[in-house]
């Protein structure tokens, strides 16, 4: 941290695996780790002690990179250039050029929709959805098998959250692994598979969300045009009556309340 | 290696692109060929005194506008990309880190010459400007129209520009390098600048290092020795003035001082090299 600073644990003891083709929510307050631990992952921090491995190659070598694309938590971008020319230069850095690179930037500035004239505008006219969409298409542009989004959401209004979001349901039914951190956890209950809790730098809780939120010694029954009552009787009542079960099973607790369950007491203020 | 060419390259034309893009040194390209321009109505000496102080002119501004371009251009390199956090989505990218130093290098390096070549073109027309100027004055002998021509298109005018480029590529170089260990613009310039300003003293700390006898302390022995062999000399640079003033620099010295300044580039950015690949983003 520089002359007379001393030293941070960022993380310790932090043991964690993402499987291929899942969404994997990190999750964690201000300072928990997550963006230190992606860092990690991409080599661009080296770890005091512990290693990682990206698809079987040592995390921050050359080989691992390739299998990764990088969204950052801001859009940290050379705003000079214009959303072609990010994604271009983007795909030279990763090794890529010729005609096969300029068809890539014109599919994929099509997918985050950015094509045509949009992605010949400057970085700098651009909204912080748009940076985000064309930072994606950045990220994509190597054809990675693994999507590493640092709040891909921060700052960016409901509907390109929700574009981000489709995107990301998107490049999970392509066969892609997305490992993002948020602090919207309704979309991360919408979008993620599995989650891992960070908090001042440990792993508290991970775990299938199913697993996670769901109360199992509770029931919940939601039915259709009738009132709740006893549930045996009230399910043979219901289909007596012509009712329809829409859902029947343990009930889930929100993402958020469980998140902020999971934090420390003095933290949760 | 075709990718390993092909990520350097993108490193280099997108440093060139925004150097090319930043109004900051087109004002002062532009500054600079009004300078050298305007040179042209000094009209009160000797049409070889005017030669001279046009070319005098000419050369200083085209060092002294490279330096600033140099300086501010190399300290934005890796600084300022670790301040903006672009450097985070460069590095996290199957690049190799010395790749991107090279790279950025390389663009910095390009640009300054498209810098040198225009500026140059500029001082080689204002000198023709001013040779047709006095070839159309009445009375003029043949003798003295040689002359006229000969200083208005001298040859070794190629070597004070190759010259001028290699010494901008050495300071670039040595930009580059603290680039690579600073955290701050500010360190990098004033670091490159104390090193430039060391290195036109460097060959008073080598000759005293030579020199056996003169000093005797081993701690003060160490010092010049650090200074002859780290600081390149920025003397070896002062053939452009002999070149400006007419005298006869041989290609032979020329080249020799050009494979000096490759030797220096070579080392320091190996150096940065080194010292950027353990540094944590």
């Amino acid at each position: 941290m520089g002359w007379f600073r001393g030293r941070v644990l960022a993380l310790e003891g932090l043991e964690m695996e993402v499987h291929k083709g899942e969404v994997f929510g990190l999750l964690g307050p201000n300072g928990s780790g997550k963006s230190t631990a992606m860092k990690m992952i991409l080599g661009l921090l080296r770890p005091t002690s512990g290693s990682a491995e990206v698809c079987g190659f040592r995390a921050g070598t050359i080989a691992a990179r390739r299998q990764i694309g990088f969204l950052p938590e801001n859009p940290y971008f050379p705003i000079f250039l214009s959303g072609a020319e990010l994604v271009r230069y983007y795909g030279r850095l990763s090794g890529l050029g010729g005609a096969g690179l300029e068809k890539r930037v014109k599919e994929l500035l099509e997918l985050v929709r950015l094509g045509g004239e949009a992605g010949k505008r400057p970085l700098r006219t651009y909204s912080k959805g748009m940076l985000q969409r064309a930072g994606l298409a950045g990220a994509l542009v190597g054809d990675p098998e693994i999507l590493m989004l640092d709040e891909p959401t921060a700052g960016v209004d409901p509907a390109g959250s929700r574009e981000i979001r489709d995107l990301i349901l998107e490049l999970k039914a392509r066969g892609k692994t997305v490992i993002f951190s948020s602090h919207l956890l309704e979309q991360v209950e919408d979008v993620a598979d599995r989650v891992i809790i960070l908090h001042r730098g440990k792993k508290l809780r991970e775990g299938r969300l199913e697993d996670l939120l769901t109360r199992k010694n509770e029931w919940e029954v939601k039915v259709q045009g009738l009132p709740e009552g006893d549930r045996q009787e009230l399910l043979a009542w219901m289909k007596k009556k012509g009712g329809q079960v829409v859902r029947e099973g343990a009930p889930r607790e929100r993402l958020e309340d469980y998140f902020l369950r999971s934090l420390p007491e003095e933290t949760r203020r | 290696m075709i990718g390993c060419l092909r990520r350097i390259s993108a490193v280099a034309g997108n440093t060139f692109l925004e150097a090319v893009r930043q109004k900051v040194f087109a004002v002062l390209l532009v500054f600079a060929l009004v300078l050298i321009g305007g040179a042209n109505y000094f009209t009160e000496f000797s049409f070889q005194e005017q030669f001279k102080f046009l070319k005098d002119l000419g050369y200083a501004a085209i060092s002294l506008t490279g330096l600033l371009v140099g300086l501010l251009g190399a300290a934005q390199l890796i600084p300022g990309e670790i301040e903006r956090r672009t450097i985070l989505t460069a590095l996290c990218r199957p690049l190799r880190r010395w790749e991107f130093v090279v790279g950025k290098y390389f663009g910095l390096t390009t640009y300054l010459a498209l810098m040198v070549v225009i500026m140059a073109l500029a001082v080689w027309g204002v000198l023709g400007w001013k040779e047709g100027q006095f070839l159309r004055a009445e009375g003029l002998d043949s003798e003295t129209a040689a002359t006229i021509r000969a200083e208005a298109m001298d040859p070794r005018l190629l070597q004070a520009v190759l010259l001028v480029g290699a010494k901008l590529a050495v300071v670039a170089a040595l930009a580059v390098f603290f680039s690579t260990i600073a955290t701050s613009t500010t360190f990098v310039m004033a670091m490159t600048l104390l090193v430039y300003l060391i290195g036109h003293l460097q060959s008073v700390a080598r000759e005293q290092w030579l020199e056996t006898g003169e000093v005797t302390r081993w701690t003060v022995r160490i010092f010049l020795a650090g200074v002859a062999l780290l600081v390149p000399d920025f003397n070896l640079y002062n053939l452009i003035d002999e070149i400006v003033a007419g005298n006869v620099v041989v290609w032979r010295t020329t080249l020799e001082v050009l494979g000096y300044s490759g030797v220096y580039i070579g080392v320091l950015l190996a150096a940065a090299a080194c010292m950027f690949e353990g540094r944590d983003i």
